[in-house]
């Protein structure tokens, strides 16, 4: 399958700061892509990249278009819901889907009532009356029902409580994604969306430190509780980090075949936030 | 709902054996639809590949089949052959292990089979 993102040494500078430093990365259609990084990594700067927003050095084409010569075209075929939410205040309801429905050519109108008909948002309340949660509920009640093919949720579920963040997934799961759509998510709460990813991008400094599909990470990252008297052939075999926990030493590996690792003591899959901390530390050391 | 997945085995096994455990205990019956791959990708959220694979593997132990454009099913004689397959598995592997736990605890056979009696009629 043809990728529907290529990016190729991409980089930004403000100033002397490097936001993005030589950033290449592809992504494929159907795919969910998680995007992880710390505060001031890059991420936003590298999701204004994809939307256009900001000029870039560097190749990167999304399906096969200039985000910035050819950024009407493009703006057909990918939504955006950023951190904050950027809904007028003053607006009504019934008027944001009648805006949405004006300057979109894919909004369907019937779907967005569809999904409003799930919340308990009136069509005439003003969104400075909705509680934050019923705001992004609205939000995404407007660009779900936009039939694009490429979804992009910048910290979509902050400050939310976690009804509505469960919610918030179960319906982009349930209504929206499909084979077609691809999804890239950045988020801090990495716990919550770890299971629904098919792909994993850490970002540091402007750099990726981490891209792979979320099925070879499984195959190459092992964590492993070691017994006491393998302490030190763990070492030895340069785990990527060692934490303590109850006195016993947890190692992390990268490359080493989980038969082997057994050997050592109990072995089990890290999550992402383990590794994210694993990386972090290493690529800082 | 959420469930609390293991960490020392994919998730995708997890499910599998998820279903499986409703076949024994009948809580799907042969020939029940299974849950589309959508509504438990979304009701666990997890990434539908991830529900594809268990389904995957269920179809390919003839466990469960795909009707076009009606989802999956679990097969007639699904329980029969998991039933066959979970004692062979109880016969060969788990009950030689256990055996050798009772002998070397000194426990007698007959005083085992006195216990379960009493158990039961316990339980009557």
């Amino acid at each position: 399958m043809s990728n529907i993102l290529e990016a190729k040494g991409l980089n930004k500078k403000y100033g002397s700061f490097k936001a993005l430093d030589n950033v290449s990365f592809e992504l494929a259609p159907g795919r969910i892509l998680g995007l992880i990084g710390p505060n001031g990594a890059g991420k936003t700067t590298l999701l204004k990249s994809v939307l256009g927003l900001t000029p870039f050095e560097g190749e990167l084409n999304i399906f096969g278009l200039d985000p910035h010569k050819q950024r009407d075209e493009l703006m057909k075929r990918v939504c955006f819901i950023a951190d904050v939410a950027v809904l007028p205040r003053w607006i009504k309801v019934s008027q944001a889907i009648d805006f949405v429905e004006g300057v979109h050519p894919r909004f369907s109108r019937e779907l967005c009532e569809k999904y409003l008909e799930q919340t308990k948002i009136k069509r005439n309340s003003r969104v400075k009356s909705l509680s934050k949660g019923m705001v992004v509920q609205l939000h995404l009640a407007l660009i779900m029902a936009i039939d694009a093919d490429l979804l992009i949720l910048d910290e979509p579920t902050l400050g939310l409580d976690i009804l509505f963040r469960k919610s918030f997934y179960e319906q982009l799961l349930n209504d929206y994604f499909d084979d077609n759509r691809t999804i890239i998510i950045t988020t801090h709460q990495v716990e919550e969306i770890e299971h629904i990813l098919s792909d994993l991008i850490f970002i540091q400094d402007g750099k990726i430190v981490l891209d792979d599909s979320m099925d070879a990470i499984a195959d190459s990252y092992f964590e492993v509780m070691v017994e006491k008297e393998f302490e030190e052939a763990a070492l030895a075999m340069k785990p990527m980090n060692v934490r303590e926990v109850f006195g016993q030493k947890v190692c992390l590996f990268n490359g080493i075949a989980k038969e082997q690792l057994q050997e050592l003591g109990k072995v089990r899959k890290p999550s992402v936030a383990d590794l994210f901390v694993a990386k972090m530390k290493g690529e800082a050391a | 709902m959420q469930i609390h997945w293991d960490d020392t085995q994919p998730i995708y096994l997890q499910l599998r054996d998820r279903v499986l455990n409703m076949i024994l205990d009948g809580s799907l019956q042969e020939g029940d639809a299974l849950p589309s791959v959508r509504n438990i990708s979304a009701e666990y959220q997890l990434n539908p590949i991830t529900v594809s694979k268990a389904y995957q593997l269920l179809v390919e132990s003839e466990l469960a089949e795909k009707r076009r454009g009606l989802g999956m099913f679990v097969i007639e004689g699904a329980k029969e052959k998991l039933l066959k397959q979970e004692r062979e598995q109880f016969l060969t592997v788990e009950w030689p292990a256990l055996l050798q736990k009772i002998e070397r605890l000194q426990i007698s056979l007959d005083e085992l089979f006195k216990r379960t009696k009493d158990e039961e009629s316990d339980h009557e």
